[in-house]
C-alpha cells in the first residue's frame, strides 16, 4: 500500500508514462493524463488517450503487467510502480475533472521551466470519449530520482 | 520507418525528456527516463549510460528497446523502435555526449551524480509518430542554408588569410547572427590553440592560449569533432580549466596565462567546431551564448560546414602566399625615428619578447619579431618575404606545416594591440613591411 506522501506526490503536477510489453518482451508506452488513488493506496487508475494507446492497451489486456513513471520536472523526484493485474475499463466521465485539474497542475509545473504552454495544452488535448482507465495494484515501488540510488524499491505493496 | 530521424532532432534535446521502456525475461515492463539521447546519423543514436539500472540490466540480457520522444516545439511525439550494438568509453561520441551531459547535470541540479560512464549506441529500427494533436513549429531564428551559402561566398571572395579570418568571423556575425565567437589557431608543434581572431568581447584576447585537448576547445580540437553544451557547467568554464590544466602540466611559465582567453563569464551556451583540412586540425571556432541551448543541431550543421570551407581557405592561402624572390633591402636606410626610445627584450629560452616592462608574444611569432627587428637594426631593413623568414635560421619554423601566414597575422595583431610603435603590414603577396616610429634599443637575454 502506498504511503500518504507518496500518494499525495502521485496525484500532483507529475508527468506520468505508463508501459506495458507483448510477447515478444517489446515495450509500448503512453503519457497519462492524470491519475487516481483507489482504495486508500492499494490501487491506482491511469488515465491514457485511447487513440494514442491502441498497442499498449493491446499489451495490458494480454499479460496484465504495467510499469508506470511518475516524475515531477521541477525537482527530478520520480516513482516507478509496478504491477501484474492491469485491466483495461472504460472512462468514467466524471474523472474528467481529475484530468482537467492534473492538465492544469502539470501546466504549471512546466511552462515556469521555459516550456511554451500552447505545447504542453497540445500533448494533453483530450476528451472524455477518447480515454480510457487502466487499473492496477502496485505490488513493487521504486524511487527513481536520478542517482547512484535510483531503481532501489522503496517499498512493497501488500 | 515513418519518420527522419534528421527532422525531428529537437526531440533529442532533453528539453522534454525522453522516455525508455525495455522488457525483464519475465515479461514486467520497466520504464525510465532518459537524460540524453545524441543523433548519430539517420539509423543511429547514442544513449547516456550513467548507472547500471534496471534498464542496462534488460538491454545487456536482450530486452527490445522502444523510446517514447517529445517535440517541445510542437507537442508532437514519437514512439522509436531500437536495437543495442555496443558501448564506447572513448572518443569523439563519448566527448561530445561527456560535455553535453555536463551542461544537463549543472542545469537539473544534478552536478555530481550525473557521469557518463559509456555512450550505448543503437540502431534505430523504426518511427512512427503518435496520432494527436500539435501546434505549428516557431520560425526558426536563422534560415541555415542562406546563411551557409552567403558565408561561404564571401569566404571565396578573399584573396590571403588575414582577409578570411575577418571576412569569417564577421559572416558568422551578420549571416548566422552568432555575437560572441573565437577563432584559435593549432600550433603543432607545442600542443596548444592560440587565438587569432574574435568578435563580441572587450578584450580580443589575440594570443592567448589554450592546450590541446582542455576544456571544450581543446577537447574538440584533440577529438576532430564539434562539441556543444547547452547549459552552464563550471565543469568547461575555460579559465579555470586552463589554469588547472597548465597547473597540473607544472608549467612555472606565466607566460602560458599572460593573455587571458576572452570568453563570457556567464556563458550558457558554448559550442567548438574544429577547423579541419587535409587530414590536420588547423584551429577551432567557439561560438558561445548567454541563453540557454542557444545552439542546436541545425547550428552545429551549418557551422561544420563553415567550418570545412573555412579549413580549405587557410589551408590553400597559407601554401600559396609564396613570393619566389627575397626582397631586396630597401637602398636607402629609413629616417631614423624620433622620440623616447623603446627598449625591446628578447628571452632566448621561449624566445619571448617584452616592450618596456610588458610582454607581448613568445615562441614563434616571438622569434620573428626578434629576426626582423635585428635585421632592422643593423641594416636597415624594412622589408621582409615569407620565403625569407621560413629559411632563417633564427627563426626555426617547425616544418612545413609551420603556419607562417598565421603567426604573421598573430604578431601583427599583437603590436597593433599594444600600439607600441613597431607596425607589421602587408605590403603584396608574401610580402611584409616593418614600420616602427620611435627608436629602438634591443637587449637580449
Amino acid at each position: 500500500m502506498l504511503d500518504s506522501d507518496t500518494q499525495a506526490f502521485l496525484q500532483t503536477g507529475v508527468s506520468i508514462s505508463l508501459a506495458a510489453c507483448n510477447a515478444a518482451r517489446l515495450a509500448c508506452m503512453s503519457r497519462g493524463m492524470g491519475c487516481k488513488v483507489l482504495d486508500g493506496g492499494r490501487r491506482m487508475a491511469i488515465f491514457l488517450k485511447r487513440s494514442q494507446s491502441l498497442e499498449l492497451l493491446d499489451n495490458v489486456a494480454a499479460t496484465g503487467k504495467v510499469a508506470c513513471v511518475f516524475s515531477l520536472p521541477s525537482s527530478n523526484r520520480t516513482f516507478q510502480l509496478k504491477g501484474a493485474d492491469a485491466v483495461v475499463q472504460p472512462f468514467d466521465p466524471a474523472d474528467m475533472v481529475v484530468v482537467n485539474h492534473h492538465i492544469d497542475e502539470f501546466v504549471q509545473e512546466v511552462v515556469p521551466l521555459g516550456m511554451a504552454e500552447q505545447v504542453v495544452r497540445a500533448v494533453f488535448a483530450c476528451t472524455a470519449d477518447d480515454l480510457v482507465t487502466v487499473v492496477y495494484s502496485p505490488s513493487a515501488v521504486f524511487s527513481q530520482t536520478p542517482g547512484p540510488k535510483a531503481g532501489e524499491p522503496v517499498g512493497r505493496a501488500s | 520507418m515513418n519518420v527522419r530521424l534528421e527532422t525531428i532532432r529537437e526531440c533529442l534535446e532533453g528539453i522534454i525528456p525522453g522516455h525508455i521502456g525495455t522488457c525483464d525475461a519475465e515479461g514486467m515492463p520497466n520504464l525510465a527516463y532518459l537524460s540524453q539521447v545524441e543523433f548519430i546519423d539517420n539509423e543511429h543514436v547514442a544513449l547516456s549510460y550513467q548507472f547500471f539500472n534496471r534498464t542496462r540490466q534488460n538491454v545487456l540480457a536482450g530486452s527490445p528497446v522502444r523510446l517514447l520522444l517529445t517535440s517541445h516545439l510542437t507537442g508532437a511525439q514519437y514512439r522509436a523502435e531500437l536495437q543495442f550494438l555496443r558501448t564506447e568509453t572513448a572518443g569523439p561520441l563519448f566527448e561530445q555526449m561527456k560535455a553535453k551531459l555536463a551542461g544537463i547535470a549543472a542545469h537539473t541540479g544534478m552536478s555530481g551524480v550525473f557521469k557518463l560512464l559509456g555512450s550505448d549506441i543503437y540502431r534505430v529500427l523504426s518511427i512512427d509518430q503518435v496520432v494527436g494533436p500539435t501546434v505549428a513549429p516557431p520560425p526558426p531564428p536563422v534560415n541555415y542554408l542562406t546563411a551557409l551559402r552567403r558565408a561561404a561566398q564571401k569566404l571565396a571572395g578573399c584573396a590571403n588569410l588575414e582577409c578570411l579570418l575577418e571576412t569569417a568571423l564577421d559572416s558568422l556575425q551578420s549571416e548566422f547572427g552568432i555575437g560572441h565567437v573565437m577563432l584559435l589557431m593549432h600550433d603543432e608543434g607545442r600542443g596548444r590553440l592560440y587565438t587569432l581572431a574574435s568578435r563580441g568581447y572587450p578584450e580580443s584576447g589575440v594570443g592567448s592560449e589554450i592546450p590541446m585537448g582542455v576544456g571544450l576547445i581543446g577537447i574538440s580540437a584533440r577529438e576532430r569533432s564539434p562539441i556543444r553544451i547547452g547549459f552552464m557547467t563550471s565543469e568547461y568554464t575555460y579559465g579555470r580549466t586552463v589554469r588547472d590544466s597548465i597547473a597540473a602540466e607544472g608549467y612555472a611559465d606565466t607566460l602560458e596565462t599572460a593573455i587571458p582567453l576572452p570568453g563570457l563569464p556567464e556563458a550558457r551556451s558554448q559550442m567548438a567546431v574544429p577547423i579541419l583540412a587535409c587530414e590536420r586540425v588547423l584551429g577551432v571556432l567557439y561560438v558561445e551564448s548567454v541563453a540557454d541551448l542557444h545552439f542546436g543541431y541545425d547550428d552545429e550543421d551549418a557551422l561544420v560546414a563553415f567550418a570545412a570551407q573555412l579549413g580549405q581557405a587557410i589551408l590553400h592561402h597559407q601554401q600559396v602566399d609564396e613570393v619566389e624572390e627575397e626582397a631586396q633591402s630597401s637602398d636607402t636606410a629609413p629616417p631614423v625615428p624620433a622620440g623616447s626610445p623603446l627598449r625591446v627584450r628578447h628571452y632566448g629560452a621561449n624566445d619571448s619578447v617584452f616592450l618596456g616592462d610588458d610582454y607581448l608574444i613568445k615562441g614563434v611569432a616571438g622569434a620573428i619579431l626578434w629576426a626582423l627587428l635585428q635585421d632592422f637594426a643593423e641594416r636597415g631593413r624594412t622589408e621582409f618575404t615569407n620565403k625569407g623568414l621560413r629559411v632563417d635560421p633564427r627563426i626555426r619554423l617547425p616544418g612545413v606545416s609551420d603556419n607562417l601566414e598565421a603567426r604573421l597575422v598573430l604578431l601583427q595583431r599583437r603590436l597593433e594591440e599594444r600600439s607600441a610603435g613597431i607596425h607589421l603590414a602587408k605590403s603584396g603577396r608574401g610580402r611584409y613591411a616593418l614600420t616602427v616610429d620611435r627608436p629602438l634599443e634591443l637587449a637580449t637575454d
